[in-house]
C-alpha cells in the first residue's frame, strides 16, 4: 500500500453499522443508488458486476428525469464482505480510457471494529502534470499550433 | 478563486510557452539539476535560464543551490492553483463517506 502524498488520497472511518450492512451499501445496486451521488442529483446504476473484470457504470441526473453518463468503470479485485477495488483508467469495455478528471484507482476495504465497521478508502490518482497538460493548457497547446501554422502560411506566401 | 487573480495570471503567463510547460511536465517526476534540464532542450544556456526565472518568479518552481549545483523543484502548491484537483477529489470522497455513514446507520433504511 505505497501512497504517494501528492497523488493519492486515504481515508478511514469507524461506521457504527455492522460490515454486512456497509457491504450491501455497496454491492445492491438500488442501495448504492441512495448514497453515491450528493442529493439533489440522482444516481441510477446501470452496472454493478461484482467480479474481477466486471463493469461499474453509473449515469447521473439532475433533475430526476434525464440521466446523464457518469461513471464508466471496470473492477479489478472483489473480496465478499472485506474489499472491492476499481479503476476508471479502463472502462468497462475494457478500452483503456482517460477519465475526466483524473484517472484512478480506489480501493476500498471493510474490517470489524468494537464499535462496527472500520471503512478505508484509497485512491491512486495517475500524473496530475499529464492531467493539467490536457485540461488546463490544452488552450495554450492549441494556440501555439495556429501561429506555427499561420507562420509556415505566410512564410510560404513570400 | 477571484482573489487569486493576479497569481493566476502569473501562473498561465508561465505556462504559455512549450519549453516552460515541458519543465513542468519533467520536473513532474521528481527534481532535477539546471544542467541536466537544460541538456534536454536545444536551446542555449542564457536562453534556458530566463525560462527558468520565469517559472521562479512565477512560483511554479523552487531552485536550491548546492556548491554549484542549482536544483529545480516543482512547486506543486502553486499548480494546484490552477487546478486543486486532489484537494477537490478528497471532498467528493469524504462526503460520499458521510453518505455512506448515514445511510447504513439509519433504522429506518436496515430494518432486518
Amino acid at each position: 500500500m505505497n501512497l504517494d502524498r501528492d497523488l493519492d488520497l486515504d481515508l478511514e472511518r469507524i461506521i457504527r453499522a455492522p460490515r454486512a450492512t456497509v457491504w450491501s451499501a455497496w454491492t445492491d445496486p438500488s442501495r448504492l443508488e441512495r448514497w453515491w451521488v450528493p442529493a439533489p442529483s440522482r444516481c441510477r446504476v446501470e452496472r454493478l458486476d461484482l467480479r474481477p473484470g466486471g463493469a461499474f457504470v453509473t449515469r447521473l441526473s439532475d433533475d430526476g428525469a434525464e440521466f446523464v453518463p457518469h461513471m464508466d468503470a471496470c473492477f479489478l479485485a472483489v473480496d465478499e464482505l472485506e474489499r472491492i477495488v476499481f479503476t476508471n483508467a479502463i472502462d468497462s469495455a475494457w478500452r483503456p480510457a482517460s477519465p475526466a478528471p483524473v484517472a484512478m484507482t480506489a480501493a476500498i476495504t471493510l474490517n470489524d471494529h468494537p464499535d462496527g465497521t472500520h471503512y478505508r478508502v484509497v485512491v491512486r490518482h495517475g500524473d496530475p502534470e499529464a492531467r493539467a497538460h490536457h485540461d488546463k493548457l490544452g488552450f495554450a497547446e492549441g494556440w501555439g499550433t495556429v501561429a506555427a501554422q499561420l507562420a509556415a502560411l505566410t512564410e510560404n506566401m513570400q | 478563486m477571484a482573489q487569486y487573480s493576479p497569481e493566476l495570471d502569473g501562473v498561465f503567463l508561465a505556462l504559455a510557452d512549450p519549453t516552460r510547460r515541458a519543465v513542468v511536465r519533467r520536473l513532474g517526476h521528481g527534481p532535477m539539476s539546471v544542467g541536466d534540464l537544460a541538456r534536454e532542450f536545444p536551446m542555449t544556456l542564457p536562453s534556458f535560464m530566463k525560462h527558468v526565472r520565469t517559472l521562479e518568479s512565477n512560483g511554479l518552481i523552487r531552485t536550491v543551490k548546492s556548491g554549484r549545483v542549482r536544483t529545480c523543484v516543482l512547486n506543486r502548491e502553486r499548480l494546484a492553483l490552477v487546478d486543486d484537483w486532489l484537494a477537490e477529489q478528497r471532498r467528493i470522497w469524504e462526503e460520499r463517506t458521510d453518505r455512506l455513514e448515514q445511510f447504513v446507520t439509519d433504522p429506518e433504511e436496515n430494518r432486518q
